[in-house]
């Protein structure tokens, strides 16, 4: 075969262009770690990879949900924590105004640390959290209680996503917490204690120890029904950063690049070029009619 | 004496003859670089004396070397490796629309859409909330708009692109044709044309980059080119093409007909930057720019829809989040509706008016819109369907890269052929050039020798 100085050159463009174009793909991958750098550098890799992208977004904005919600909840327990606390006040109350050596006089004036208390639960129940009154299920910009304790909310539960396959509601039901929705009107066996204080009626307030006894208990489930949801929540929150975890790391196998074997692969084709630069000027100066 | 006088018309026919020789090596030499040269050899012949023996050397002309059949491989392989690395080329700015690397893709978008409703779900009543949902949708929306308008826009430049090419078939003809007019003079002229003929062969290797092109010598022995099958240069007479759209948008090319209108030669293009053009336009980029608009419609649709089904904080009910337009350009089309714009209140966070303003139903639905399957015929979730044209763009371009080293390589072998048939050998010309001029040397010695024995001679006689 003859061989011509163009078929020098060309062969010597070709072959440096092409080991320049490896080199060049070795870099970058090197430089940023990544075995994926365009989907076509390995598309079933870049699709896994989207679809891991779109996942882990997935998974971080429902973990921003349950951040976002956890607070709340945190909030609604201790508030039914205080009115647990408050009923139990209200109880010692009645005792005491269950006694029968007590006059009216005093049980006047136990009345009125029982007005106090009905106050500072309507208080309570109108807890505001980051998304407004805490337990006015869905009526979340108005105060779910009035003065006298009349719930104007309702009992729509607050759902929010977090993975699970089904909504999961998150809020404290003020109706079933404090309202005859739950079983007792809370309001109303303070109201009758008061009522039954201010008349001096002893059998009367002896009558409201039971009754009060069911409304903590009442108000106690509920704190516990929100202990659950704070529970699910870190629960999820787990699930959900391990599966985070889970995706980091089938995406670091998928789309970064072995740094050892990246570094090896550029320093093999560094000196490959070093060389074939090398070679190709020896070939080029080969030329016969230099020698003339 | 007339022996002598012989051995000096045989060395002056020598040193015509080896001058030539060094002519035409000098030529080679100079134009070893030029691209389309074809090297020469010079035609040395015993000069015919008739009967009698001993006659001179003579130039009878000189000979291209070149072989027809590598010369149509290599137009074949220019034609296959241009139609390559310009569909490459093209997909390359395709890719670059769906490297989501940088997190600023259409993928990320459609997830801040899900992150907002998501929060949306958390704090129903909440304006900021609401605003950050139209503006992840207002994001999904500019970005999808930016990808399908990219994608329109490559997809007019391509037709310009073409159309320029087609202007550059149109005038290489045009060039080819006079050349063969000028071989044709030339060679009546008894001239031997070989710059003409390589510029010829340049022109039409140009030609195959081009358009697929093929050659053939006819029975009048005119060169015959054919482009898309079609021919558009026969001897001194040039044909043309043209460019128009078929219904579908996609590119329609003609062989003008002399008396008007043309005839449809598209099923033939196969090659040459056209041929690339061709593919990346009406196959590669509109198969992904089909998907993604498939994919754009079937998941604002399926927003929409649950959109709809909700309240917004105002009461209000049936409203969708985006305009969509046809599934065929949705992405180019898709805005956030103008019933919600710029009313977060409108943001369909419940399931029901009883449930405001704290309900957050819708909103967790609108968020499981993305567990389900809604895209590719209720077969793939959106991030599913997203992987899938992700992958099926990176698979298309990664399938032109290969096709670039292919037949980039198999041009490569031809061009290696071509060079070794025809192309300068620096080492052998100077070789030849050795060669002629002791061959001239020899020649003006035997003209001194000559002239010393005619000297001889005459002295003898004269004394």
């Amino acid at each position: 075969m003859r061989v011509t100085e163009q078929m020098r050159y060309d062969g010597v463009s070709t072959n440096l262009s092409q080991l320049s174009t490896r080199q060049a793909k070795a870099a970058l991958e090197a430089q940023t770690g990544l075995h994926v750098n365009l989907p076509s550098d390995d598309p079933i890799a870049a699709s896994e990879l989207a679809r891991l992208s779109a996942s882990q977004s997935q998974i971080t904005a429902r973990r921003g949900s349950i951040n976002a919600v956890r607070g709340d909840a945190e909030l609604a327990e201790s508030s039914l924590q205080q009115a647990s606390d408050l009923l139990a006040t209200a109880k010692d109350l009645a005792m005491q105004g269950a006694n029968g050596d007590l006059g009216a006089d005093e049980r006047s004036s136990l009345a009125l640390q029982v007005k106090d208390l009905h106050d500072h639960l309507v208080a309570v129940g109108n807890t505001k959290g980051t998304a407004g009154y805490l337990f006015g299920g869905s009526a979340t910009d108005a105060q779910p209680f009035d003065t006298t304790g009349t719930f104007t909310g309702n009992d729509e539960s607050h759902v929010v996503d977090i993975g699970n396959s089904t909504p999961t509601s998150v809020g404290a039901s003020g109706a079933k917490a404090f309202t005859v929705a739950g079983g007792r009107d809370v309001f109303g066996d303070l109201d009758a204690l008061y009522t039954a204080l201010s008349t001096n009626d002893q059998a009367g307030v002896a009558a409201t120890l039971g009754h009060l006894d069911s409304s903590r208990a009442q108000i106690t489930n509920a704190q516990a029904a929100v202990g659950m949801t704070i529970n699910k929540l870190d629960a999820s929150d787990s699930i959900l950063g391990a599966l985070d975890l889970q995706a980091s790391k089938r995406t670091e196998e998928v789309g970064s690049a072995d740094p050892a074997k990246a570094y090896a692969n550029l320093t093999q084709l560094n000196n490959a070029l070093q060389q074939s630069i090398s070679v190709s000027k020896t070939v080029l100066d080969l030329a016969a009619f230099k020698q003339f | 004496m007339a022996g002598l006088t012989q051995l000096l018309n045989v060395a002056r026919d020598a040193l015509t003859a080896q001058s030539y020789a060094l002519n035409v090596t000098g030529q080679n030499i100079s134009n070893a670089s030029t691209p389309g040269y074809v090297r020469r050899v010079a035609q040395l012949e015993t000069q015919n004396l008739g009967t009698q023996s001993g006659g001179g050397v003579v130039a009878a002309g000189l000979k291209r070397v070149t072989n027809d059949y590598i010369e149509r491989r290599e137009y074949q392989a220019t034609g296959m490796s241009s139609a390559a690395s310009s569909r490459d080329q093209t997909l390359a700015s395709l890719e670059a629309l769906f490297n989501d690397g940088g997190g600023t893709g259409l993928g990320a978008a459609l997830s801040g859409v899900f992150a907002s409703f998501s929060a949306l779900a958390s704090n129903p009543n909440d304006t900021t909330t609401r605003a950050n949902v139209l503006s992840a949708a207002s994001a999904f929306a500019e970005r999808a708009n930016q990808t399908g308008n990219t994608i329109s826009q490559m997809q007019m430049d391509l037709k310009q692109k073409a159309q320029d090419t087609v202007d550059q078939v149109n005038q290489r003809a045009q060039e080819i044709a006079k050349l063969d007019l000028q071989i044709a003079q030339a060679t009546m002229q008894g001239d031997d044309a070989s710059d003409l003929k390589d510029q010829r062969t340049q022109k039409i290797l140009n030609m195959s980059g081009l358009i697929n092109t093929h050659t053939f010598t006819d029975g009048k022995g005119n060169t015959v080119v054919q482009v898309a099958g079609t021919t558009i240069v026969d001897g001194q007479h040039a044909g043309s093409l043209s460019l128009d759209l078929n219904a579908d948008g996609s590119l329609k090319l003609l062989a003008d007909q002399s008396g008007g209108g043309g005839s449809e030669i598209t099923q033939f293009l196969t090659g040459g930057t056209l041929g690339g053009i061709k593919e990346a336009r009406d196959k590669d980029i509109f198969d992904v720019s089909k998907q993604l608009n498939q994919f754009v419609f079937d998941v604002a649709t399926a927003i929409n829809t649950q959109h709809a089904a909700g309240v917004g904080a105002d009461g209000s009910t049936g409203r969708n989040l985006f305009d969509v337009g046809p599934s065929t350009t949705a992405a180019r089309d898709l805005q956030v509706s103008v019933d919600v714009f710029d009313h977060p209140d409108r943001i369909a966070a419940a399931s029901n008016v009883f449930s405001l303003p704290g309900g957050s139903d819708n909103a967790v639905a609108l968020s499981k819109i993305f567990d389900v399957p809604i895209a590719s015929g209720g077969t793939r979730t959106a991030s599913q369907a997203y992987g899938d044209l992700v992958g099926s763009v990176g698979s298309t371009r990664a399938s032109a890269q290969r096709d670039v080293d292919t037949h980039k390589a198999i041009l490569q072998q031809v061009t290696a052929m071509h060079q070794s048939e025809s192309g300068v050998s620096l080492d052998e010309e100077m070789v030849n050039l050795t060669k002629f001029q002791s061959s001239y040397q020899a020649a003006s010695k035997m003209i001194g020798v000559a002239d010393q024995l005619m000297q001889t001679l005459l002295g003898t006689v004269g004394r």
